[in-house]
């Protein structure tokens, strides 16, 4: 690859010159007249086993037929057709069968369908054949008009806009710019998404402790979270609403708050995966939200966070300790529920107040 | 004057080759030929076969042999259009393998055509130099 030109430019003509693709064209058009005289003997026979199956049913309504029997080639005798009702019929390899007019019917039409059968394939041939030769033709036309193809490798071109990107939000965070690394911005975009949801899960173990007065083994703590956080990567929004139902039955200060947060990171963990490369301050935002979360997940997914579960579970009140535990966007969420309808939309948006303050 | 014999051998090698390949072009499309007649002949005994077990017992069947008609049993004429099945089927996988044979001879044979020609263009470039 050249240093300063990303891609490469071919002219098409010298890749497929005009000539070769005419004879190409020409070539593929003379199969398809072939093909098409096919169609028409096949349809010919059609044509033709369709008015002897007439016949063959006319036959038997009379007893005999004052016909004219051929004779050579040009020649012609008054005769009488009798035996209306018997035929000897050809079923093919020179054998042939003694039929009754209505058996020879039937003959006559699985032929009839077999027929049929060949004439669609030839069909279906042909169309291909078609699409072929359009294809040839307009490569002609386009190597004829001077068309030139152009190459750019495509991971090239994306893995440093996606660098470009990280490196507008990451060097503001404080932690983040330690761990991160371009080629592992899938990897790291599933942690946040993990950890966060991991939090998360503490948040509401925690949460639920706290109201149930069970305050103590760890343990217990952590791995209900795990199994829960499985079914939540399954069903996030489903069992959010249904919990957060619960919670604001139990009209608690934490709880709301609790719910709050969930709802929007629930959200915000859906975004950035479809948005990131696409939107550009969609994913600034997301960036920034998550990035205070970053610090406790970055390095191991699982250990920080049970750690903080630890600090957070030993006080009765964990609502000012996940606050402070957390980052300003959560700080921002328990101020804001006191008006506790919020959409989520107005609760993203005091975070990026934050984040300018926090600039 | 070496190089030029070299080259007028090279140049009747090259014909021969050449010879040889449009050769074995003209019998895969003959195989090609017998085996597209293999197989309307395969259909058409799969026809007969058809017809004659839809065919009742007693019906009267005959085949036509030169210019005369002559009266089958039908278990003769099915057992008869089987076999001829079978040898159509074999005959064609046979000629499958033939042409499979005769294309990959061909496709040595192009190659080989080509290193010649290279050679006879190098050793060409090589006199106009000289």
């Amino acid at each position: 690859m050249a240093e300063s030109v990303k891609g490469t430019v071919t002219s098409l003509s010298s890749l497929f010159p005009v000539e070769e693709a005419q004879k190409a064209a020409k070539r593929v058009e003379e199969i398809i007249s072939e093909r098409q005289k096919q169609l028409d003997q096949l349809r010919d026979f059609a044509a033709d086993n369709n008015t002897l199956i007439r016949l063959v049913q006319r036959l038997p309504d009379e007893l005999h037929h004052d016909i004219m029997v051929p004779f050579g080639k040009a020649a012609f005798f008054p005769g009488r057709l009798i035996h209306t009702n018997e035929f000897l019929v050809l079923l093919g390899e020179g054998y042939y069968a003694e039929r009754t007019a209505k058996q020879t019917v039937g003959i006559l039409n699985r032929r009839g369908k077999a027929l049929e059968v060949q004439v669609e394939s030839v069909k279906a041939l042909m169309q291909d054949l078609k699409a072929e030769a359009s294809f040839f033709d307009a490569t002609a036309s386009e190597a004829a008009e001077g068309l030139v193809e152009i190459r750019e490798d495509y991971v090239e071109e994306t893995s440093p806009k996606e660098a470009s990107m990280i490196g507008i939000v990451e060097p503001k965070l404080p932690i983040s710019s330690q761990a991160e690394d371009v080629s592992h911005v899938k990897d790291e975009e599933y942690d946040r998404i993990f950890s966060r949801l991991a939090e998360l899960e503490k948040e509401e173990e925690e949460a639920e402790h706290a109201n149930q007065e069970e305050i103590g083994s760890d343990d217990s703590d952590v791995s209900p979270g795990h199994v829960i956080l499985e079914e939540e990567m399954k069903s996030l929004e489903l069992e959010e609403r249904g919990k957060s139902s619960r919670f604001q039955s139990t009209e608690k200060f934490p709880d709301h708050w609790h719910v709050e947060g969930s709802k929007a990171t629930s959200k915000d963990c859906i975004v950035p995966e479809n948005c990131l490369p696409e939107n550009l301050a969609y994913g600034k935002f997301n960036l920034t939200e998550n990035a205070p979360v970053e610090p406790q997940a970055e390095e191991d997914v699982k250990a920080p966070v049970i750690a903080e579960t630890k600090a957070e579970a030993r006080p009765s009140e964990p609502q000012f300790d996940s606050s402070k535990a957390f980052t300003g966007s959560i700080v921002e969420h328990n101020s804001d529920v006191n008006s506790k309808v919020q959409s989520v939309s107005r609760s993203s948006k005091p975070v990026s107040r934050f984040k300018m303050q926090r600039k | 004057m070496a190089s030029s014999t070299g080259l007028r051998e090279l140049q009747r090698d090259l014909e021969n080759k050449a010879n040889d390949l449009s050769k074995l072009q003209k019998d895969i499309s003959k195989n090609h030929q017998i085996r597209k007649k293999y197989t309307i002949q395969l259909g058409e005994n799969e026809l007969v076969l058809k017809e004659l077990d839809l065919l009742s017992e007693d019906a009267n069947v005959y085949k036509l042999i030169g210019p005369v008609l002559v009266k089958q049993d039908m278990a003769e004429a099915n057992a008869n259009v089987k076999k001829r099945i079978e040898y159509i089927s074999a005959e064609l996988k046979r000629l499958d393998s033939t042409v499979q044979d005769l294309e990959d001879k061909q496709n040595s044979k192009k190659e080989t055509i080509m290193k010649l020609q290279q050679k006879i263009q190098s050793l060409q470039a090589g006199k106009g130099k000289a």
